[in-house]
């Protein structure tokens, strides 16, 4: 007894944008919260230790808002100007922050007042950083110079004057408490020892440099600065390794995301891109409104803190519900799966003699009809709404089947007004679409002959009938169109091929007609 | 400093023209200056000063009425020869940026620029009511004196330690009051100081003259008010000296914003007082001015507007003119950008009147008049253009030696008629509007390579949509000209995916290849790896057209049957005439030339008619249940098949 066979349902390659685990990874974001700042927010930085609280500098204030709170729960505003950079030490108690007026304050995390007042520069201090033995700070100023400070008596230990324009960047590094990167709008970075009197290493941008990034291994050095992000390599010097121009505008900063193996670049072009290090291809793009200053990812990738010109702090936090609610079912379900599975490899003797028990198939409700010949319901289960919406190929692949038993015609007659419309809705959301197109206008070519007669006489009917007209002129219009390109690259490849003898690859059987064309008009062309 | 600049910029100046009143000149929120016809209601002229975002007009004064038949650049001094009609004509305006313009009604355009004298900006602009010399106070706490005629600074001394924030010129033109940290008096012949008076804590933002009796007779006084403060004192300038306090204050319900007042000239002439509040009320005083009095004053009259609405909202007042019949008062009240003007009749027996307006009627008429007076700034060729975001840019300036040159040019020809001048006014406007449109089509782009450039660089899908949905097909042409060859494969990639989907995009995304393909062909041609570069997108559009032939006979069929339907409908629409003719057919049921030809005639009854429609009905309830009952498609197919052309036959 032959059994019933399901419907085939063809699998169609997938449209539009890809899926990868990137997307997936950096789509699993919450809504993201907006808070306004005072002014352009122009520097983030997370807190090292564990509740990851973050400084906001925008205009005159810092704000340290908690991983979850809307409301700052600590606001810094003894600033007689514009803050900048406010940043944490590496145990999070300490804060410092430089200021338009030239002076830099550090500050208690827990107190109000500024502990200590560094005063030395003459112009904004855009820089400031906790070296890595917590007890000096590196700054860098419009003056030109970079300073190193102490912190116990506020006593400047030195200055270096080798930039010539502002400093506006700058990082220490966490491995070596002498060793510091400064980035300045002269074009260079400069990698500065504070044991000896002169830079280590000089690296020129090419552009403004804007922010910068070492990686944790600190081997890599990552630098931002007109449209380029540009990798180098200090082991070897200050070597460029790669130089990326993703942004259509300044890229104004830089962060590490995904435990170091993806870099986020923020730019004044409203972009957040995601980089993968090892290939530095972008692998995801944020979108955000208004051009972005300042950017910083919590430990852990769990939220994305944006801040941008137009004083909107934006924070992304981390789906986690819906992981904790697949666990759980999967807890509850594996005992009776073990039940399930029970005895599936027991692998029988040779003198053991087998049942076969048929295994129950589970047929879906399109094929159930299908098998009772019910046609018409068949075509009415594939038509269900959910399911050619987010499924067409399943009912074109219905459609398809009826076509091939040659009860299409019975299935798509005896319809009322309102079925019949969704029929045609259905027809004119996808007759366009190349995958589906031949099923459909032999679909629709039958729906035409069979109710041809009452024609005109549903004002719904007809106005179905006319938007299927126009879908099918305009379309029409854009396949002759087509052609007329089509004929365009065939002179193209003809050309090219003439000239190359390049050997068809994938393609040569589609245009092989081309081919024959080319070899008749090669010698036009080369006349002219 | 700060506080003062925001109160100061928050008072715009609005400032009536003197005698006549036939002027309300106004420096809106814009920096446009605007001056207002006050018998005709109307916008008489509209001046935009250069940078009139840059330096913003902080106070406005009118000069002394002169007669109009002089050159503008003669003395102001009153005519003699009284019947000659006198016009108020000059206007000075101080700027944020520190210099003074002078503009000119009667020409209609900017007179002169006064600059050099302040490092700060301008606070306060008063004339000299007899010699051409006009007087400034500014940030920079100095007080300059213009003269006029050189357009030069005559004499410029620190009045205070802090910034001049108001001055007043006596009505004799002998003394000048200047108010900084405190009211200073000065002796205009030798620049001394001849008294002070203290008592204001904030800035002072009004000095007037109260009485024109000279200083030396105990009847000299003078008002002052100042931010945040609701009182106006009165000072007495006393022979002794003694005049540490103010005599008398009169309150008020807000900060004043304009005060008008008649002056008296004897003990027993009366002064009258108008005063508009930051609140939009005006308050009227009348007061004899002979010696202190300990009580606060107050108004003896008040008055508010509202609208006409069922929960009426007041109207702000923004300045009021007292007429010389003690009843009447000018008024102007609603915004700044379109003042309305009103002379109302005040009963001064009540003590507190309101007034109801429609404001926008009168809005909507005043509108509809003043478009043709509207004066375009002439922009002449030394002025420089000002490009918005340099640093620390001012008010363009026309140098002080070219205004004298004018000045002596003008004063060359000075018998220059009315007429004269004001076609000489028409021909410049005339022809800076026609240079206005060439230089803003200069200006419009024609092509969005650069945007798309950025768009394919970053994959921005906001700027690709908005590149795409050029429908002109220049603009598509010029912008692929213009992008760069790199460009080029990422543009036709970003195509192939857009080319997909909805026909009437597609179609727009098809103009766009087919000038990439055109403009670049020698490009694409010479890549080596073409093939496999426009490879998807030769599939892509292989497989589109591979149901080109069906798509067409689809349509071929579909546009049949709906004009069919279409006729019908319209068969239907017109008369029952028709139909009967469509029964002919039916009864004879031969060929469709006989039952065309027989349509002309209109001889049938209606009864077939109704016959042949039952019959059609029936026919369709047939159709309806027939196709659950049969059991083989094919033939129930043929049948509708046979059936339909039957149909479609009649």
């Amino acid at each position: 007894m032959a059994s019933f066979k399901p419907t085939k349902i063809p699998v169609y390659p997938k449209l539009g944008e890809k899926v990868t685990q990137d997307t997936l990874y950096w789509k699993n974001y919450k809504a993201p919260v907006q808070i306004k700042e005072f002014g352009a927010v122009s520097n983030i930085d997370f807190s090292p230790v564990a509740p990851h609280n973050f400084a906001v500098t925008a205009f005159t204030r810092v704000h340290l808002y908690g991983p979850f709170s809307q409301e700052p729960v600590k606001t810094f505003t003894r600033f007689k100007d514009t803050a900048y950079c406010g940043r944490f030490r590496s145990d999070g108690q300490l804060l410092v922050a430089g200021c338009e007026d030239s002076v830099v304050r550090l500050f208690d995390v827990s107190g109000k007042v500024a502990l200590r007042m560094f005063k030395g520069h003459t112009k904004a201090v855009h820089v400031t950083d906790f070296t890595s033995d917590r007890y000096q700070i590196l700054t860098g100023s419009d003056d030109y110079t970079c300073r190193l400070w102490d912190i116990p008596n506020a006593a400047e230990l030195s200055t270096y004057q080798e930039h010539t324009d502002y400093i506006r960047c700058g990082v220490t590094s966490k491995l070596n408490r002498d060793l510091f990167i400064t980035g300045s709008y002269d074009h260079t970075l400069k990698v500065f020892d504070a044991r000896a009197e002169k830079s280590a290493i000089t690296m020129d941008h090419g552009q403004p440099v804007e922010s910068l990034l070492l990686y944790p291994s600190e081997g890599l050095l990552v630098s931002a600065g007109g449209r380029y992000v540009k990798v180098w390599d200090l082991l070897k010097g200050g070597q460029p390794l790669v130089s990326l121009k993703n942004h259509h505008k300044t890229v104004t900063c830089l962060a590490l995301g995904n435990n170091g193996e993806r870099l986020l670049s923020a730019s004044l072009d409203r972009h957040v891109k995601v980089y993968n290090t090892t290939t530095y291809k972008v692998v995801h793009n944020f979108d955000y409104a208004a051009a972005i200053l300042s950017l910083a990812l919590a430990p852990d990738d769990e939220s994305i803190v944006v801040g941008m010109t137009n004083s909107i702090l934006s924070i992304k936090h981390r789906k986690h519900t819906e992981e904790s609610k697949e666990i759980m079912s999967q807890q509850r379900r594996r005992p009776s799966y073990r039940v399930f599975v029970k005895g599936k490899n027991y692998v029988p003797k040779p003198d053991d003699y087998l049942v076969s028990k048929p295994v129950k198939e589970h047929l879906a409700k399109y094929d159930k009809e299908l098998k009772k010949f019910n046609v018409s319901k068949a075509l009415d289960a594939a038509l269900e709404v959910w399911l050619r919406r987010k499924k067409p190929e399943i009912t074109v692949g219905v459609i398809k089947e009826l076509d091939r038993r040659g009860t299409l015609k019975n299935a798509l007659a005896g319809r009322d007004e309102k079925q019949l419309s969704q029929l045609l809705h259905f027809v004119i959301g996808n007759i366009v679409d190349t995958r589906f197109a031949p099923v459909l206008l032999t679909a629709a070519e039958m729906i035409l002959d069979i109710y041809k007669s009452v024609i005109g006489q549903s004002a719904l009917i007809d106005q179905q009938l006319l938007r299927l007209q126009n879908i099918l002129e305009s379309e029409i219009n854009l396949e002759r169109e087509l052609l007329e390109v089509l004929g365009m690259l065939d002179a193209m490849f003809a050309t090219s091929i003439t000239r190359k003898e390049v050997p068809y690859s994938d393609v040569g059987r589609s245009n092989g007609l081309a081919q024959g064309e080319a070899s008749s008009s090669r010698p036009e062309l080369q006349v002219t | 400093m700060a506080t003062d600049g925001v109160s100061l910029s928050l008072k715009l100046p609005c400032v009536f023209s003197p005698k006549s009143r036939q002027y309300l000149a106004v420096c809106a929120q814009d920096g446009r200056l605007r001056v207002w016809n006050t018998d005709s209601k109307t916008l008489h002229q509209e001046y935009v000063p250069s940078a009139h975002l840059s330096a913003t007009c902080t106070c406005v004064a009118w000069g002394p009425c002169r007669t109009v038949k002089e050159g503008p650049q003669r003395k102001k001094r009153k005519s003699e020869a009284a019947q000659v009609e006198e016009k108020a004509d000059l206007l000075a305006m101080g700027t944020a940026a520190g210099t003074v313009l002078i503009y000119s009604t009667a020409k209609g355009s900017l007179h002169c620029t006064l600059d050099g004298g302040h490092s700060g900006g301008v606070n306060c602009v008063h004339w000299h009511p007899e010699d051409s010399l006009l007087y400034s106070g500014s940030d920079d706490t100095n007080i300059v004196e213009w003269d006029l005629q050189t357009g030069k600074t005559r004499s410029k001394w620190k009045a205070d330690r802090a910034a001049v924030t108001s001055l007043c010129v006596s009505p004799d033109g002998k003394l000048l009051l200047s108010a900084g940290h405190v009211i200073k008096m000065w002796d205009l012949e030798t620049k001394e100081v001849y008294r002070k008076f203290t008592g204001h804590s904030t800035a002072v933002t009004t000095l007037r003259f109260a009485t024109t009796r000279p200083p030396d007779s105990n009847g000299l006084y003078f008002l002052s008010g100042a931010a945040h403060d609701r009182l106006l004192s009165v000072w007495q300038v006393r022979e002794d000296g003694k005049d540490k306090n103010s005599v008398v204050s009169f309150t008020l319900t807000d900060e004043p914003q304009h005060v008008d007042l008649i002056t008296s000239s004897s003990k027993e002439e009366a002064v009258r007082l108008a005063v508009v509040c930051k609140d939009g009320q005006l308050h009227l005083f009348e007061h004899f001015l002979n010696g202190p009095c300990k009580k606060p004053l107050s108004p003896s009259c008040s008055v508010q507007m509202s609208d006409t609405k069922e929960s009426p909202m007041p109207i702000p007042l923004l300045a009021a003119a007292l007429g010389a019949d003690p009843q009447s008062v000018l008024l102007a009240y609603g915004n700044y950008l379109q003042p309305v003007m009103e002379n109302a009749e005040i009963n001064m027996a009540e003590r507190h009147v309101c007034l109801a307006r429609d404001l926008k009627t009168n809005l909507s008429l005043s509108m509809e008049t003043t478009v043709s007076k509207v004066k375009t700034p002439i922009v002449n060729a030394k002025s420089k253009v000002l490009i918005p975001g340099l640093p620390g840019h001012k008010a363009p300036v026309v140098s002080a030696p070219q205004g004298t040159e004018k000045r002596k040019k003008d004063a060359g020809n000075k018998e220059m008629s009315i007429a004269e001048r004001l076609g000489e006014i028409d021909l410049e406007a005339s022809s800076s509007q026609k240079g206005a449109p060439k230089a803003t089509a200069s200006l419009q782009t024609d092509n969005y390579a650069v945007l798309l450039m950025q768009g394919l660089e970053s994959k921005d899908a906001n700027i690709l949509n908005k590149v795409f949905q050029t429908r002109k097909e220049v603009e598509i042409k010029k912008t692929v000209a213009r992008l760069p060859l790199p460009a080029v494969i990422p543009l036709v990639e970003e195509l192939t995916t857009r080319l997909q989907g909805n026909p009437l995009v597609a179609c727009m995304m098809v103009r766009w290849l087919k000038a990439v393909l055109v403009h670049h062909t020698s490009y694409l041609a010479s890549l080596p790896d073409l093939v496999t570069q426009l490879g998807v997108l030769y599939h892509m559009i292989e497989s589109r057209v591979k149901m080109f032939h069906k798509l067409t006979k689809l349509h071929g069929k579909l546009h049949l049957l709906t004009t069919q339907v279409a006729a019908n409908d319209d068969r239907n629409a017109v008369s029952d005439v028709d139909h009967t003719a469509k029964l002919v057919y039916e009864e004879e049921s031969s060929d469709e030339e006989e039952a065309s030809g027989d349509e002309a005639f209109p001889n049938e009854d209606s009864d077939h008619w109704e016959e042949e429609e039952a019959m059609q009905e029936d026919e369709g309830d047939e159709e309806d249940e027939d196709p659950d009952s049969r059991t083989e498609p094919k033939a129930n197919g043929d049948e509708d098949m046979e059936h339909e052309n039957e149909s479609e036959e009649e």
